[in-house]
């Protein structure tokens, strides 16, 4: 049982239906568990994310938002990390106007192989967010 | 309201042993729209596909979602079902609740469970909006460009030309053939590389679908494929003559660019500044032009050469990683061919591991039994180069005998130099194909698609992917003909619907979507007296960059618009 | 029973249903000829859709693989024939060739199995799994393999004993006992042959202790060890089920080695151990691998890195031709081994073995066509008429040869060399359509 308390932070992962993606899938193959209240969206790349869905997310109480970026193996082209960045950079400006922590969106490259990273990303992620969001629910 | 269809998968038990489907279908089946929610053993069995089918035309299904394995595995299976049912594929839609859902939390049942209405919902309210889609149809040229006439690209072209499609082969220098037209004996063979050179262009020269354009460059692409307009400069064959340029229509290209040898930096193993110092290409060019029984180098008889291997090669960071594969078995059949040619030839070979891999090692075994000395250095401690007056020690430490240091006299130095990428890359720029850490072109995957490149219309063949030897060169050029015929062959083809679109009434040109497009597939057009931007549909790759950057959040990629994905985080959260 | 022949014309008949054969095929239906795809195991996708991880991307084998594989079973100008074998092909005129096909019974009619398994459980037979390289055991009524493809059951006829439990648990009423050997009369235009490779048995090398010492495996077995769908779920050595720690490589098992008749290098088995290696430093982060090699011959694109790699996460080379193994009381095993930078003889214990076996050439095409007309290398491999200019032309006009069936070859080369002998066949039939 999981008990009254929470242990998992409700978070939107946006992954790649190229690069990130599989990697998330071979998390599943390997049995590497994480929370499930991590939900994935997949777009065709990381750089096409508009900031106003990020916001549209925490508006609708989602706890962390967790970009899972295509990062240098972009089969788009080179400039992915850096448009990854800047989006990320506009939607971290967007937050903070509005008073939500910056730090609630993270984006970090995911390989088409890296299940592990992803889910040593994601359990540090879930991690930070109990302890700042939901401290007085532990 | 759209009448969809939801089938919910065991998967074996791969799903179904952790999600209870039968809770999942519970949830979903009085979801707005839903009028059929199964659950099934196998979705992906001819049974359950043949059952999809007919539910579709029974109930009149205008959306059909599956949840199931990975869309990796079986999307196009599902979206081919819903085609065989009369149904535009792309208005399936497909969720992952076995490797998102039931395995990555095998551990925790009912959590799974909840996390595989979530996703199942999530699926139903995407495919509320999901839109019958189709692939652009566009005219394909019947003409193939092929860029470098080395032997790679001789032989693409020759390929293509057998398959009853017009090539034109351009080459930059005023001869074709490349490096292979330079070599004399090859390994595992008994041609020479000009006879093989000669032989593969008399075949293609005459024939009428051939044009063969050397001294020429390809200065500039537009379009896209199917349908790229190339310009060309044709240098003047006389001095005097004017400067040609041309325009042709190409609707593939195979780019056959091929590589350089790597030249030794001056006091590199004291390359240049020691005349008794040569590297691999010079040393196989003399092998090849000398005659007599004697081979004579600036006037001195040669007995004893020393080979000093991977120069330029397997170096640290910063230098060139990679291995040039080719090396090791290209020097030592040139030695034994100049210890079989000439008289007194004795061969030392200063290895750092010999890679003669396959049937190639055929040719390491014969040279140690013709009683070549083969030993190896450490890359930290290479071999040093010093004079006796007379002349030059060879000395190296060798870490087949416990270091010893030992030296050796040498008639003549070949620093066996491997392969390097074009310094000249201005075709692959001009054309935007992505470059590899070693600075070669990359190919899309390795394994699925070694000859492609991101760019759709263009592979690569040969060298300018990565050091390959002649074989393996035509190998991968006759794989690129067939990938670049397949393109074209039909003259028509089909580009992927999934785009980005602009609404013309909010935009008006910032020009941040063009800065942002790695395709250059967005033109600024005036509409009605008003300058806005247009997506050039044949170009654009949907990736959707364009899309965030816009001010006035005007685009939006087919699939991924704002209310799909706003509809999914709603269900989501 | 009926043992006449039907009749069949296709444009080109592929021998080999691995990556290489399959490869070709797409390339030959997608540019519109009908292919027939004839494969002597179970499954299609050969001995690449059982392997881990790939060198030097170590993208999962698994997912590479099925995506293709399902795109040939699926296309709608492949025919595909496992369990099948070619027994002959004669050339009786430049674009026609008639060859005689032999599909043995799977006594499962494939479209309506399910692929539920019951009938595994039902079955009280239990041999080898010669699809986990002998590691478990399977049953006689089974499906090959998770990932196979067709992804049904078979009844291993040779093993079966008749009892009907399969029969009376399935479901779809799909195992069938009825069914008998067809014998196929096939017309094609152009044949390639991708016939494969097979692995050294090491066997012939008694002083390695292969099955004498539980713990010395072949590199294949430890390739399904790692694999997703592993049989053990971990990885373990077979002797006594302890996870080992100190793991021993034998490079040039049957390679480079006139001993056993096989002077050539081959070629892929550096690469694979280096890939092993890896996987197992990161499964099994506090053991040792030792990597006895001869030279590391990581030649291809991205391989040395990938060499330096491994040296960067701390697996252990060591330059040395290992002599001979013998066995502990413990299982563990001592490796008797010239270390060749110190020029001495030197022993070594380690917990489990792991013999990198070559490639040697598949026996089963050497009689295929008749009066020998095509001709093989010293090795039995499948001779390449103009290695220079068209690799994958052989000594006939009209058949091809695509991937390793020439000779050893790793992936990348296996798919580029079946793009060439598509790119020939297709030219081939192109110049002699009759109009």
């Amino acid at each position: 049982m999981t008990g009254n308390l929470k242990k998992s932070a409700k978070i939107l992962v946006f992954s790649t239906e190229k690069i990130s993606d599989p990697a998330i899938d071979m998390a599943g193959l390997l049995k590497l568990h994480y929370p499930p209240t991590v939900y994935t969206i997949t777009i065709p790349c990381s750089s096409g994310i508009k900031p106003s869905w990020i916001l549209h997310a925490f508006e609708k109480g989602f706890d962390g938002v967790f970009i899972a970026a295509d990062g240098s193996d972009c089969v788009y082209g080179e400039t992915c990390t850096e448009k990854t960045g800047n989006l990320v950079s506009a939607a971290h400006e967007q937050m903070k106007a509005k008073d939500i922590e910056p730090a609630r969106l993270r984006m970090a490259a995911i390989c088409s192989v890296c299940s592990e990273a992803f889910v040593k990303q994601i359990r540090s992620f879930n991690e930070y967010l109990i302890k700042t969001l939901h401290a007085q629910e532990l | 309201m759209k009448r969809l269809g939801v089938y919910i998968c065991h998967c074996g038990g791969n799903i179904s042993d952790y999600v209870d489907v039968e809770e999942v279908r519970k949830a979903v089946e009085h979801e707005e729209g839903v009028v059929l929610a199964k659950t099934t053993m196998f979705a992906c069995s001819d049974s359950n596909q043949n059952d999809m089918v007919s539910d579709i035309k029974k109930h009149k299904l205008d959306g059909v979602v599956v949840a199931s394995c990975s869309p990796k595995l079986h999307l196009v299976t599902f979206r081919n079902v819903t085609e065989r049912g009369d149904l535009n594929k792309y208005t399936y839609v497909h969720a992952n609740i076995r490797e998102q859902a039931s395995w990555a939390h095998s551990d925790d049942k009912q959590g799974a469970t909840g996390k595989a209405i979530h996703l199942v919902k999530a699926a139903i309210a995407k495919s509320r909006y999901a839109e019958p889609l189709y692939p652009n149809q566009i005219e394909a040229e019947k003409t193939i460009a092929v860029i470098g006439a080395g032997i790679a690209g001789l032989k693409a072209a020759a390929s293509i030309s057998d398959k009853n499609i017009n090539v034109i082969l351009i080459e930059k220098e005023n001869r074709v053939g490349g490096h292979a037209a330079e070599l004399g004996d090859l390994f595992m063979s008994d041609e020479k590389g000009y006879d093989l050179v000669n032989r593969v262009y008399n075949d293609i020269v005459q024939r009428e679908n051939v044009t063969i354009l050397t001294g020429s460059e390809v200065i500039s692409s537009k379009g896209s494929i199917g349908d790229f307009t190339l310009k060309i400069r044709k240098r003047p064959q006389n001095a005097g003559d004017p400067v040609e340029t041309m325009e042709i229509k190409v609707g593939s290209m195979v780019v056959a660019t091929g590589f350089e040898s790597y030249i030794p930096k001056e006091g590199e193993f004291d390359y240049v500044v020691n005349e008794n110092v040569i590297a691999l290409p010079e040393f196989k060019l003399l092998v090849d032009k000398s005659t007599g029984d004697r081979l004579i180098y600036k006037g001195k008889t040669i007995k004893n050469i020393v080979y000093i291997y991977c120069v330029g090669s397997r170096q640290n960071e910063g230098g060139n990683t990679y291995c040039s594969r080719f090396c090791c078995t290209s020097v030592i059949h040139t030695s034994i061919e100049a210890k079989k040619k000439f008289k007194n030839i004795y061969n030392i070979h200063l290895n750092r591991g010999i890679r003669t891999y396959g049937k190639q090692e055929l040719l390491y075994a014969e040279s140690l039994k013709m009683g070549d000395i083969y030993l190896q250095f450490d890359q930290t401690t290479p071999p040093e180069i010093t004079s006796n007056g007379k002349n030059s020690i060879v000395t190296v430490t060798d870490i087949l005998s416990e270091g010893k240091k030992m030296s050796v006299e040498a008639d003549l130095i070949v620093l066996v130099t491997g392969m390097v990428p074009r310094s000249d890359q201005s075709v692959g720029t001009m054309l935007k194909i992505p470059k590899g850490r070693d600075k070669f072109y990359n190919e899309v995957h390795i394994k699925l698609r070694p000859v492609e490149t991101v760019i759709d219309g263009i592979t690569i063949a040969g060298a300018c992917q990565g050091p390959k030897n002649i074989s393996e060169s035509v190998n991968s050029a006759l794989s690129a003909a067939t990938k670049s015929f397949s393109y074209v062959s039909k003259g028509t083809l089909e580009t992927e619907p999934i785009i980005a679109v602009i609404n013309e009434d909010s935009c008006s040109w910032c020009g941040k979507c063009l800065e942002a497009c790695p395709f250059d597939a967005i033109e600024k057009r005036n509409v009605n007296s008003r300058e806005i931007a247009v997506v050039n549909s044949s170009v654009c790759k949907g990736c959707g960059m364009c899309a965030p950057v816009c001010p006035p959040d005007a685009i939006n990629l087919i699939g991924y618009r704002n209310e799909e994905i706003i509809s999914m985080i709603d269900v989501l959260a | 029973m009926s043992s006449e022949n039907k009749t069949i014309k296709f444009d080109a008949l592929i021998v080999g249903a691995g990556i290489a054969g399959g490869e070709a095929a797409l390339n030959l239906a997608n540019s519109g000829y009908k292919v027939l795809l004839v494969e002597k195991e179970r499954s299609i996708g050969g001995k690449m859709i059982l392997l881990s991880k790939v060198f030097p991307t170590l993208d999962c084998s698994a997912c590479i693989t099925t995506p293709k594989v399902s795109e040939i079973a699926r296309h709608k100008n492949i025919t595909i024939f496992t369990e099948s074998e070619v027994t002959d092909i004669s050339k009786t005129a430049d674009n026609d060739f008639i060859a005689h096909i032999t599909k043995k019974p799977r006594y499962v009619h494939v479209e309506d199995c399910t692929a539920c398994q019951l009938c595994e459980k039902a079955c009280p037979v239990s041999v080898r799994d010669q699809y986990q390289y002998g590691l478990i055991g399977r049953k006689a009524a089974f499906i090959p393999f998770s990932i196979a493809n067709p992804k049904a059951a078979a009844i291993d006829i040779e093993n079966c004993t008749l009892c009907g439990a399969c029969e009376k648990v399935c479901p779809t009423s799909c195992i069938d006992f009825t069914m008998e050997t067809e014998y196929f009369e096939l017309h094609a235009k152009t044949v390639i042959m991708a016939s494969g490779f097979s692995l050294f048995d090491p066997l012939e090398i008694p002083r390695y202790g292969y099955e004498r010492y539980k713990n010395v495996i072949t590199s294949m077995q430890m390739e399904r060890e790692i694999a997703p769908t592993r049989p053990y779920n971990t990885i373990l050595r077979p002797g006594d089920g302890k996870v080992p720690d100190k793991i021993a490589y034998v490079l040039c098992v049957g390679s480079r080695d006139q001993t056993v008749g096989n002077p050539i290098c081959s070629q892929i088995c550096c690469m694979y151990s280096i890939k092993q290696a890896q996987l197992l430093m990161g499964a099994l982060p506090m053991a040792d691998v030792t990597i006895y090699y001869i030279n590391i011959r990581s030649f291809g694109k991205g391989f040395e890195e990938f060499y330096q790699q491994a040296k960067g996460m701390g697996v252990n080379f060591v330059k040395g031709k290992v002599g001979k193994i013998s066995e502990l009381e413990n299982g563990n095993l001592i490796l008797r081994y010239e270390d060749i930078s110190e020029g001495v003889v030197k022993e070594a214990e380690h917990d489990m073995v792991v013999l990198s076996v070559g490639a040697k050439s598949n026996p089963s095409v050497a009689n295929i066509f008749q009066e020998g007309r095509l001709k093989f290398d010293p090795y039995n491999f499948i001779a390449q008429s103009d290695l220079m200019g068209s690799p994958s032309k052989t000594s006939i006009e009209g058949v091809f040869v695509a991937g390793t069936a020439t000779g050893p070859m790793d992936i990348p080369d296996s798919i580029l060399s079946a793009g060439s002998a598509s790119s020939d066949a297709i030219s081939y039939l192109i110049q002699h359509e009759t109009v």
